[in-house]
């Protein structure tokens, strides 16, 4: 055997238990998914061959418009919101100075709670009239505000609840990434009299392009599909108020497993799938960023 | 003057985003009927954990999530290291093309494809099991992603070396990379077992027997049998989450350190 | 009907081959095949905490097992969960559902129309239909055959806290009779802490029942003779009705605790001054609350209305494709419908005794009046004078019930006009009743 042949064959073997657990758990569900999607299935064992007709069911349901909604909203306040604060903070904790580890460890530390218990805290502390925060705006008179039982109140807080949750997580991603920015072009732009922005603006920004990108990526598609899309609504409001917080993948789940339409299920996920697959592959291209391989 | 107002101001917002956990803790040592009560607690009790943890299986629950966190961790860590060997160091037809195949799995979150799934681990017989409950959560690509960045950064002479002396591929993993590799696995460990302590959808998914409830099922049931008790389903959040505070507090510079080291960008 | 489809056979060999080594660990429960044990999901017992009512469950079990060959193994199920519909779903989507099972009215037609509800006829004594109460089992029964036993009846009424009344110096004389009065008298019960009145506001089967009440009130209803009927004067004032007391501020538009069946996180934290819930809060505030002062008035009604309330009740079912059909089926019939003075006894002390209900049988009632049960208080005015205005929670299937919960909560919380919600729900039914081919809806 040659020396080639056999450096592949060992290859193959070092890759063969993920390469396999990742075809058996995640490619092919996602195959199925696109072969379920073409049947009526009842929930008790029966399918029955419908062709396009989940596809087409997805026209009139006004829910599911509703949904997307929902997410879109809160993809384009999420991503942003997050980034910014997350990106402030990597900055804020960047220099050394007294404290600094408690410091990064708190905005980390939400992360490291389960967004079941995520969701139990904000529960308890926005109970209406009684709840902590209401006490705390009494005296503005706001003490009656519903955060999470007022429609077009509880998408923002269910914003603002993940931002908290997530921002410790991209905040370590950026701090890796302002590690690769030489500190002697920063020195060197100011000693040239450059301003704090422009530096920002001329040394910091470009480099970290690669580092954004990344992160608007991964929080796009966690806020689309990710656990914090389920989990966090599903333990915070369960849709509600009047669906306002019904986000696509609580859709999917309430279809499958409420209403037992899984072909149905199955449709939706391949649209979500699509949808995901075109808004990233829209990132890449826009920014050519997208550079995961660099050798 | 600036260099001294932003420690002050990061240290400020420091408490301020640990100031709802804080609160939480501090409820869940209130007697019931001072659970609302905004001020300071006038007296602290310690039974609403003690009951929560001797009344409720709290302790059964929260095995089930140490065996299916550990043995999770411990096999993928195994499993991605020796696929991101390959994926870095050995050269082999087809490796752009398995590695973008990989890569294009992270769209793919479970949420998404939950209801597949569970047809998937049910024509395997893994509904209601250990097994269930472990094996499909084993397999991500981001931990393959992470070590391979990883492996590109060690330097060839040290691999080279142990070639010298005769050693196959599978030694040259044992005793060269896997070593080396060290503080990456630990750092991804500390990730592994956080993720995997936390999880809730597919657990709620794939099992119905009560033994085999993970501690997220039981503070999230506590919500439905204890309802007007939020002094004990916070203790129950209390204690669900301590020992995901005690890893990352124990894993914490690991945790940064990594990020950079790996090339995490 | 493709029984076994293509993909289900492809992916059978292609995943065993790939993951031989993955089914070692697989759980070995409910391998018993040869019918000899039946599993029985509910979420009553045995518990956690190991309640009375669990220990109801248990001891009926253990009962049975004494004296018969087919053994009956209880597996308790967090309500939460239960509810939640992911459990049982799960479980016969892969074909391992239960051989016994509770289940409520919202779900009956669901199950039916998947053809795995056992027909318990045979196994029922015709002495024990007739004590049934009338309409209980026509409520479970398709073409005469009757599916499943109701183990309890549960009406809906308005609970009062005294303290609160007393504390906005009201009286018994302001117990609201109508929906204005409610509205003016919540007014005066609202404060700093607390809601005036509260109706469930999260969205799910339990909210929808809880709402019929006040839709029957105005001689409405969703669907009648086949047809959608949801577009009506009655829907849109009921509608309207729950949207004025959020609109007032009278109302939470987020319960406390498990919200608007949990009297005691909400009336008896003092958190709300009334409440509309169901008579099990009768025994929640006995366990939890001793000494909260509280009473109960029939729902308040609209001008020209009549008095409605909602009976709800889950029911012992049986899978007609579990181990053993026929024997589940002997099971039910001897847990709720047995006529010996120990089966009167058994029902006694569940409806009366370890949770309170209207009993579902004459012979339970009489047993039940005998030991002085219903003689004064709040059960009183159930029995006497709420559950006789009452009507079987209706059987809608998730097409019909969705549409209308999504009305209720875009009126409620949303502040939709009720007649575009109503109307547009009533298209939403109708769409659906054009296609549907499963049993009569009720």
């Amino acid at each position: 055997m040659t020396r080639k042949r056999r450096e592949a064959l060992a290859a193959y073997a070092f890759l063969a238990p993920d390469a396999l657990g990742l075809l058996t758990f995640v490619v092919i569900p996602m195959v199925l998914a696109f072969g379920v999607a073409f049947f009526k299935v009842d929930g008790f064992g029966n399918y029955q061959y419908t062709g396009l007709s989940n596809y087409k069911l997805m026209f009139g349901d006004d829910q599911l418009l509703a949904s997307l909604k929902v997410t879109a909203v809160y993809v384009v306040t999420f991503v942003p919101i997050a980034f910014v604060v997350s990106f402030a903070l990597a900055m804020l904790v960047r220099n050394h100075f007294k404290g600094i580890g408690w410091v990064r460890a708190a905005f980390f530390l939400p992360n490291v709670v389960s967004l079941v218990v995520v969701g139990l805290i904000w529960q308890f502390l926005l109970v209406d009239k009684r709840g902590a925060l209401s006490k705390l705006l009494a005296p503005l008179g706001l003490g009656d505000v519903s955060f999470l039982g007022t429609p077009s109140l509880a998408l923002g807080t269910y914003v603002v609840i993940s931002v908290w949750f997530l921002m410790g997580y991209q905040m370590l991603v950026f701090l890796a990434g302002l590690k690769d920015v030489p500190r002697e072009l920063e020195d060197a732009a100011a000693i040239d009299g450059a301003s704090s922005w422009q530096r920002f603006r001329f040394v910091i920004w470009p480099l970290l392009r690669p580092t954004s990108f990344f992160v608007v990526v991964n929080s796009t598609i966690g806020a689309v599909t990710g656990l914090q899309a389920f989990d966090l609504v599903f333990v915070l409001t369960k849709g509600g108020p009047a669906r306002a917080t019904s986000t696509v993948v609580l859709y999917i789940y309430e279809q499958a497993f409420t209403f037992n339409n899984l072909g149905y299920a199955a449709a939706l996920t391949t649209v979500v799938v699509a949808i995901l697959v075109l808004c990233t592959g829209l990132m890449f291209g826009v920014t050519r960023g997208g550079r995961f391989d660099e050798d | 003057m600036r260099i001294k107002f932003l420690p002050i101001l990061a240290h400020v917002l420091a408490i301020i985003a640990v100031l709802p956990l804080l609160w939480i803790v501090i409820s869940a040592l209130k007697p019931a009927e001072d659970v609302f009560d905004f001020g300071w607690p006038s007296s602290w009790t310690l039974g609403n954990l003690q009951y929560v943890l001797l009344k409720i299986p709290m302790p059964r629950f929260m095995l089930n999530s140490a065996i299916v966190s550990i043995t999770v961790t411990v096999v993928a860590l195994f499993f991605h290291s020796m696929a991101a060997y390959a994926l870095a160091r050995l050269r082999f037809p087809g490796r752009g093309l398995i590695f973008s195949g990989i890569m294009s799995t992270l769209l793919v979150s479970l949420p998404v494809i939950l209801v597949p799934l569970f047809l998937v681990a049910k024509q395997l017989g893994l509904l209601d099991s250990y097994a269930g409950l472990i094996v499909p959560s084993i397999f991500h690509a981001f931990g393959i992603f992470l070590l391979r960045q990883y492996y590109l950064n060690i330097p060839r002479e040290l691999e080279e070396a142990a070639d010298l002396d005769g050693c196959g591929y599978w030694r040259r993993y044992w005793s060269v990379i896997l070593p080396l590799s060290r503080p990456a696995l630990a750092s991804l460990s500390v990730l592994f077992f956080l993720a995997n302590w936390n999880a809730f959808l597919w657990p709620l998914t794939i099992t119905r027997n009560p033994d085999l409830r993970v501690i997220q099922l039981g503070v999230s049931g506590m919500q439905g049998q204890y309802a007007s008790a939020w002094n004990l389903i916070l203790a129950a959040a209390v204690i669900a989450a301590i020992p995901t505070v005690v890893v990352f507090v124990a894993g914490q510079r690991r945790l940064v350190d990594a990020m950079k080291t790996t090339g995490l960008k | 009907m493709a029984a076994t489809p293509s993909p289900a056979r492809l992916r059978r060999r292609t995943v065993l081959g790939a993951l031989a080594a993955a089914p070692l660990l697989s759980a070995c429960d409910g391998s018993a095949g040869d019918g000899k044990e039946l599993s029985f999901w509910n979420f009553y017992g045995p518990s956690d905490d190991q309640g009375p009512q669990s220990k109801w469950f248990v001891a009926m079990v253990d009962e049975w097992n004494k004296n018969n060959d087919v053994k009956v193994k209880l597996r308790y199920i967090p309500g939460k969960d239960y509810l939640n519909g992911t459990t049982l779903q799960t479980a016969f989507q892969s074909g391992q559902g239960p051989d016994i099972f509770l289940i409520s009215p919202g779900d009956f037609l669901r199950y039916y129309n998947g053809n795995v509800l056992q027909d318990l006829g045979s196994a029922l004594s015709a002495e024990s239909k007739a004590d049934y109460l009338p309409g209980l089992l026509e409520a479970r029964s398709v073409d005469g055959k009757v599916y499943g036993l109701p183990m309890e009846i549960e009406p809906l009424a308005m609970y009062y806290s005294e303290t609160a009344f007393e504390k906005a110096g009201l009286s018994e004389a302001d117990l609201p009779k109508t929906w204005d009065q409610t509205l003016a008298v919540a007014e005066k019960l609202t404060g700093k802490d607390r809601y005036g009145v509260m109706f469930e506001t999260l969205p799910g089967y339990y909210q929808n029942f809880t709402w019929y009440p006040f839709l029957w009130q105005g001689d409405g209803a969703p669907i009648k003779d086949g047809k959608v009927a949801f577009d009506s004067s009655a829907a849109v004032q009921a509608l309207k009705f729950w949207q004025d007391t959020i609109q007032h501020k009278v109302a939470p538009r987020k319960a406390l605790g498990d919200g608007g069946g949990d009297v005691v996180s909400n009336l008896g934290s003092g958190a709300a001054a009334m409440q509309q819930s169901g008579i099990w809060a009768v025994a929640d505030l006995r366990a939890k609350a001793k000494n909260f002062k509280y009473g109960v008035i029939p729902h308040p009604m609209p001008d020209g209305g009549r008095p409605a309330t909602d009976l709800g009740g889950w029911a012992f079912v049986a899978n007609s494709k579990g181990k053993n059909p026929e024997a589940a089926a002997k099971f039910i019939a001897w847990a709720l419908g047995s006529t010996d003075a120990a089966g009167i006894e058994r029902q006694r002390q569940w409806n009366t005794v370890v949770k309170t209900n209207v009993p579902p049988r004459k012979s339970v009632q009489a047993a039940a009046d005998a030991k002085g049960a219903f003689d004064d208080g709040a059960l009183k005015k159930f029995v006497s004078e709420i559950a006789p205005t009452g009507k079987p929670e209706p059987r809608f299937p998730p097409e019909v019930y969705q549409p209308i919960a999504d009305a209720i909560q875009a009126c409620q919380l949303n502040a939709t006009d009720p007649a575009k919600a109503a109307a547009d729900a009533a298209g939403r039914i109708d769409t659906f009743l054009k296609t549907y081919q499963g049993a009569p809806i009720s």
